[in-house]
């Protein structure tokens, strides 16, 4: 008994540790972490990592790195987007909620603008 | 490790997963139904093993749980190693999925031992030692389920 139970409360020792330690930038999901207020950023792409289940883009705007979260490869298509428009060098500007921590520097895009064109991401939020 | 992970990224399918949209829900779709079968099955059995419902006979109770547990372990295991690889450098550096894969690890662990030594349908075990293997097997399952739902709120 008791060493079985000394073993899974190392387990469970050992899991929490792993709880606690910082993790890698990650997508969220939902709004519940966002201000519920929109901002406008613009800037250029540094870098994108776009498909399942999230899609983040690196953007530079005036110097400060900021993560933006854009739809699944499903919603960016629906809101228009093609394969190549978001790319590294591109120039985007991004509409949406940014996270409640302004430290963050995450946004979760709602409106995407390349040039002229438009791309509605969540159509049903303002 | 890391050329593991990337490659493991690069198969045909995490590829086809990563743009697929009905494909994704479908893999997804599976490992919650492989966690609700598992879940579903071990909580009453371990409940049973630790002292309630004593008059529900414990053989008729095994023979339905264990093949259902396990059946909804493997869908589980299957279609999360196959979520994994989509974005799979990523996931390993997540704190609340590798606690998951070490609460699936000793689960897994103890079951097999568990069965190895009692049997299938754990014919020879006793009592008490299904009480034993029941918390361990409680704080597992319960752990990784819960360390798993956590991959989609814990940020950095």
């Amino acid at each position: 008994m008791s060493r079985l139970l000394i073993g899974s409360l190392a387990v469970l020792g050992i899991a929490f540790g792993l709880v606690l330690q910082p993790g890698p930038t990650r997508a969220h999901h939902g709004w519940s972490w966002t201000t519920g207020g929109n901002i406008d950023l613009v800037g250029i792409i540094k870098a994108a990592r776009l498909g399942n289940p999230h899609g983040i883009l690196e953007v530079d705007v005036e110097g400060e790195v900021w993560t933006v979260e854009v739809g699944q490869p499903w919603r960016n298509e629906r809101a228009g987007l093609k394969d190549g428009d978001l790319k590294e060098g591109v120039e985007i500007r991004a509409v949406g909620e940014p996270a409640a921590d302004p430290s963050e520097k995450r946004l979760k895009a709602e409106r995407l603008y390349l040039g002229e064109r438009e791309f509605i991401l969540y159509p049903g939020r303002d | 490790m890391e050329a593991a992970l990337a490659a493991l990224e690069g198969t045909a399918l995490a590829e086809m997963l990563r743009v697929s949209r009905w494909g994704y829900a479908a893999v997804n779709g599976a490992h919650i139904l492989g966690i609700a079968l598992l879940i579903g099955a071990i909580v009453p059995l371990n409940l049973r093993f630790l002292g309630l419902w004593p008059d529900v006979p414990r053989d008729s109770l095994v023979r339905v749980l264990v093949p259902v547990a396990a059946t909804g372990l493997a869908i589980a295991v299957t279609a999360g190693f196959i979520l994994f690889s989509v974005r799979a450098r990523e996931y390993s550096g997540i704190g609340v999925l590798q606690a998951k894969l070490a609460f699936v690890t000793v689960g897994l662990l103890s079951a097999l031992a568990l069965h190895r030594a009692h049997g299938f349908l754990l014919e020879s075990a006793s009592d008490r030692v299904l009480v034993r293997h029941a918390a361990v097997s409680l704080i597992c399952w319960i752990g990784a389920a819960t360390c798993g739902r956590l991959i989609a709120f814990v940020g950095d």
